[in-house]
């Protein structure tokens, strides 16, 4: 019988993370997938980053991750978006080969020691409420640990017009006994659904036609630290739109729609709704716009995004046929609707282990998000605390302020999802202190610490650290002006002069016009004038995370008797009785309790105070 | 808890009085003090109430079940005849059968403690019973409703939907929205002016809101010290037949029919020598641009000292009185109002009169609200916020500072609103804009 430390069950993004963290920190692996030739695969869009991805993607990156490294070997066009805005909220989206990108992953894969199994797991190896491996159609597997990495392959759905299919993607199957399993163990489980453009054969479509979309110049690169030598080849993408006559036709059609049928019960993202639902929601919008990308260097394929739909193939057609460009299109696989099972993540403890069985993790769209990104965070971090569970070691969470990361699995475990969960940068209450820009500040010492990176990156990162601060000490503090330029360009003497630095902290200043560096320190010379823009607010975010803290810190006294808290629902009443959380932050960790039913637990702790000293 | 008493109506001589019981073992008591048991929750009930086995009165009786009660807790109340002498027995006998007489506020702090009541209205319960006019009334009891939550709330509202548009603009750039224009840069500046005004015509408690200025003028001696006294009903200000006896403003507070007023007396005017008079008399002719009501005092009619003093006037309402018709013969047709301080007469037509040239005063409407510190702490911090968003967005300041400061506005209302969660303000960017690839 095979033996290991882990078994991630699952090869997409959130496995394949899992098992590099367990393969980083040193300990064994086995990645047990449906078929190894899918491992990495990108089943969605062929694009990383976007807003508040590109930043999870860099705190991947900062955790020792192979997301970064995977998208530049297969970056064929990158795009910063918001360049306009401040950096916070920058963010940069590479479009990638679809082949390219799924062969990097395997080829950072084969480097390690993780062991590839081509298995479909059936069932569990479940003892005393303890998961001790998987069992697959030909074999058991024990390993002290298990992460559960399946993604949309639970009970999944496909479905077209009135045509329904068994299978997570096209082309694979669903994983159905292994399903039916979970569902027998009676975890809380839910449905939702998304869906998927057709794809289109791009010699067949006329982008003379279309508005041309080039990558930014220069290129840049998603990863920091390991970049690769040499950027793909960078190819275009192209905008087209719907028009009148593409809605008509559509209208004509929703009602043999699968979504609109009544066959589908998930629910599906709001944030990225079918062509069917943006033309009866917003039916006064005369037009939605397509971005047309390219699947890869070498492949005869377009990814028309922004209009996923499940209507019947001819109704398909038909409407693609209506849009500018796509006149003679040759349709290569349909579009289509998902649904799939997916598990609470209420029920998963902030180190993503469940809270049903011991020594299970789970990671990834099996958890309710949308996206490689969040999947990818997730099972980093579903890796990297198996393997701390299994060094007895405390649990790896970020906060809140610290890391997307910290926001996502936060949100997740605490509020758990009424929608596929992707993220955004307005999840992140303390977006300013969060870069894309700036995950290593925010986290590679702790990386280091957990034997994530080697110790020759933490190295040239404290350099570059101190490089950074010697830069402002020597050059910023020490150079004295008598004058500026403001921002309407004009000149304005100052009455003693002052440094640089105090300069940059005056809204006032042209910060373009008031310093000028050689190109090594123009990059210290920008995080420096983005660190002080952001620096009262950011010390006014500072200080409410530290008056969170102290909230969280309050004690709860421990013959406390939640029953007797009004407002409080039954099943958090039952839980906190169960529980009984010593502090307001352990509290407010316990699956289902709300920040109003945190509130309701303060008010009642004051009102003892109160009848305390009325006695 | 224990059973605590508190007289609910005013210490005073007056038709009826009100006495509210609570705490739990209350009810046992009933036996006790009304010689019988059984009643009925909720039905109100005549019956003799007992003092050491006398009866005391004849009194009205509702007997409530907690939690279906103010407070929450078994409690009762009774409607007794308003006689000091009943009041003074009727407490006797509840400190016979073991009650306490209740602090300030407790009755309210208990219904707060037992969930019957928000801290907010809470709040406002006891800004009602400090209230000392109708006004105050009134404004308390649009904060006990919910009338402030509710405009807090819209103003929350209006936030949010700002947020939409800056948060729309951040997180959905590629997307083919128009989020932030010209007019978003109007409606927040609106927004805004909305607020601050709302902020000012808060009241907070504490500051106290203004009570109704009443100021007395009239010529030397005419008696607008005598008049003031009858007004309030005793000796304060300095009386004597010697003209220029009343040096300086003299306040006091005037309780009639359910308002109060402020009543200052101020030195007669005159031509005068004497530099300490003078003095007086610039300080009350000042007194009148603080008044909201001007009672002029004369002992008979002369157009040109009634010109000159309803001059000194200006746009402030003014009652004309015709003091000492003892002595002299009313003037009914050049007075609003012929009373003699001497005798009293005249009076109840004076204060009548008082009361309805406050009724006709449109005040009422610039104040909306009565407000605690808390609040008013929040709303300047929303104000600040708000119109540094305001600066920020229209002075081109990176979006999401401005984004930044829209949410710190929204965060300071969460305490008195609740908070708006991340995902349900996407939400109302994908209800408002077409969001997805």
């Amino acid at each position: 019988m095979d033996k290991f430390d882990v078994i991630v069950v699952g090869g997409g993004h959130a496995g394949t993370e899992a098992a590099h963290a367990v393969f980083r920190m040193g300990l064994s692996c086995a990645l047990v997938t449906f078929n190894q030739k899918t491992i990495g695969q990108m089943s969605c869009n062929p694009a990383i980053g976007g807003l508040g991805k590109s930043h999870i993607v860099r705190e991947i990156e900062a955790l020792g991750g192979i997301m970064p490294l995977a998208t530049d070997l297969s970056g064929i066009q990158y795009r910063t978006l918001n360049t306009r805005k401040g950096d916070a909220v920058q963010a940069l989206r590479v479009q990638c080969d679809r082949e390219l990108y799924k062969k990097a992953v395997q080829k950072i894969i084969k480097k390690t020691n993780i062991k590839v199994f081509e298995e479909e797991v059936v069932d569990l190896v479940i003892k005393n409420n303890q998961v001790k491996g998987v069992i697959t159609k030909n074999k058991t597997i024990e390993a002290k640990k298990t992460i559960l990495t399946t993604g949309t392959f639970l009970n999944g759905k496909m479905y077209t017009g009135e045509i329904a299919t068994k299978g997570g993607r096209v082309g694979d199957g669903s994983a159905i006994p292994l399903s039916k399993r979970l569902y027998d163990l009676k975890l809380p489980m839910g449905r939702l659904k998304t869906g998927t453009p057709a794809r289109i054969k791009l010699s067949s479509i006329d982008t003379s036609k279309m508005e041309e979309q080039p990558g930014e110049k220069p290129t840049p690169w998603m990863s920091l630290y390991n970049k690769p030598k040499k950027h793909q080849k960078q190819i275009p993408c192209y905008i087209t739109k719907t028009n009148e006559k593409t809605h008509k036709i559509i209208k004509n059609n929703t009602h043999l729609s699968a979504m609109y049928s009544g066959n589908i019960i998930g629910i599906g993202p709001r944030y990225c709704p079918s062509i069917e639902d943006k033309v009866s929601k917003f039916a006064d919008k005369k037009s939605h716009q397509i971005f047309i990308e390219p699947e890869g260097i070498n492949k005869d394929l377009i990814y028309p995004n922004g209009i996923s739909t499940s209507l019947p193939h001819k109704a398909q057609e038909d409407f693609i046929y209506s849009i500018k460009g796509l006149e003679k299109a040759v349709i290569k696989d349909y579009g289509y609707a998902v649904e799939y099972d997916f598990v609470d993540p209420r029920s998963l403890k902030s180190s993503l282990e469940t809270r049903f069985f011991k020594n299970f993790y789970l990671a990834g769209q099996i958890n309710g998000t949308t996206g490689y990104e969040e999947a990818a965070a997730q099972g980093l971090m579903a890796g990297i605390n198996a393997c701390r569970a299994i060094q007895k070691k405390q649990d790896f969470v970020l906060e809140r302020s610290e890391a997307y990361i910290g926001v996502l699995i936060n949100d997740l475990t605490n509020h758990g999802i009424t929608e596929p969960y992707r993220m955004f940068t307005s999840r992140a209450e303390h977006r300013l202190l969060l870069s894309q820009n700036n995950a290593e500040q925010r986290l590679l010492k702790k990386a280091f610490g957990l034997g994530l990176v080697e110790k020759e990156r933490y190295k040239q990162y404290t350099q570059k650290e101190q490089q950074y601060q010697d830069f402002i000490n020597k050059e910023l503090k020490t150079k004295k002006l008598k004058s500026f330029v403001n921002k309407e360009n004009k000149k304005i003497n100052l009455q003693e002069s002052k440094s640089v630095f105090s300069l940059l902290y005056r809204t006032d200043v042209n910060k373009t016009k008031l310093f000028t560096t050689n190109k090594k320190n123009n990059g210290f010379y920008k995080r420096a004038t983005i660190e002080a823009k952001y620096e009262g607010y950011i010390q006014k975010q500072t200080r409410e995370i530290a008056k969170t803290k102290k909230q969280n810190r309050k004690k709860i006294p421990k013959n406390t008797n939640y029953s007797k808290i009004n407002g409080l629902s039954n099943e958090v009443k039952e839980k906190l009785n169960k529980n009984k959380p010593e502090t307001i932050g352990s509290a407010a960790n316990i699956e289902g309790v709300t920040p109003a039913a945190i509130n309701l637990i303060l008010i009642q702790l004051k009102k003892n105070e109160m009848q305390k000293q009325n006695v | 808890m224990s059973v605590v008493f508190a007289l609910a109506t005013p210490p005073a001589k007056s038709a009826i009085c009100v006495f509210r019981v609570s705490g739990s073992g209350c009810l046992k008591k009933l036996a006790d003090l009304f010689g019988r048991g059984g009643f009925e929750f909720g039905r109100f009930y005549v019956n003799d109430l007992f003092y050491k086995k006398n009866i005391v009165d004849r009194v009205g009786l509702i007997v409530f079940k907690g939690p279906n009660s103010y407070t929450g807790e078994d409690s009762f109340e009774v409607y007794a005849h308003g006689g000091l002498g009943v009041m003074s027995s009727i407490v006797g006998a509840f400190r016979d059968v073991g009650f306490d007489e209740a602090p300030g506020g407790e009755f309210t702090k208990r219904a707060f403690l037992n969930n019957k009541i928000s801290l907010n209205e809470a709040e406002a319960v006891s800004d009602l019973i400090d209230s000392t006019d109708e006004r105050g009334v009134a404004l308390s009891s649009k904060s006990l409703f919910g009338e402030l939550s509710k405009k807090v709330v819209s103003f929350s509202e209006e936030i949010d939907s700002i947020r939409v548009r800056v948060e729309g603009d951040i997180d959905f750039s590629d997307e083919d929205n128009e989020y932030v224009d010209g007019s978003l840069v109007g409606d927040l500046k609106n927004l805004c002016n909305r607020f601050d005004s709302f902020v000012a015509g808060c009241i907070n408690k504490r500051l106290g809101y203004e009570k109704n200025r009443i100021l007395l003028i009239g010529p030397v001696n005419s008696g607008k010290s005598s008049v003031f006294n009858r007004l309030l009903g005793f000796e304060r200000a300095l009386v004597s037949n010697t003209p220029g006896t009343t040096r300086d403003l003299i306040g006091s507070e005037l309780f009639y029919e359910s308002s109060s007023f402020s009543v200052f007396d101020s030195a007669g005017i005159r031509e005068t020598k004497d530099m300490v008079e003078e003095a007086g008399i610039a300080a009350s002719l000042s007194q009148i641009s603080d008044a909201d009501l001007v009672l002029m005092v004369f002992e008979e009619y002369n157009p040109a000292v009634f010109d000159r003093f309803k001059g000194l006037c200006g746009d402030k309402p003014f009652i004309n009185i015709q003091n000492k018709v003892d002595v002299n013969e009313p003037e009914v047709n050049s007075f609003d109002c012929c009373v003699s301080a001497k005798s009293g007469a005249g009076f109840d037509i004076l204060k009548s009169q008082i009361v309805s040239a406050f009724d006709l005063g449109a005040k009422e409407d610039d104040f909306n609200f009565i407000i605690r510190d808390r609040h008013e702490a929040l709303f300047k911090k929303v104000v600040l916020d708000l119109n540094k968003s305001h600066e920020g967005l229209s002075g081109g300041e990176s979006i999401e500072l401005v984004a930044e400061d829209l949410k710190n506005a929204r965060s300071h209302l969460d305490e008195m609103v609740g908070k708006k969660f991340s995902d349900s303000l996407l939400g109302d960017i994908f209800n408002d804009f077409c969001i997805g690839k």
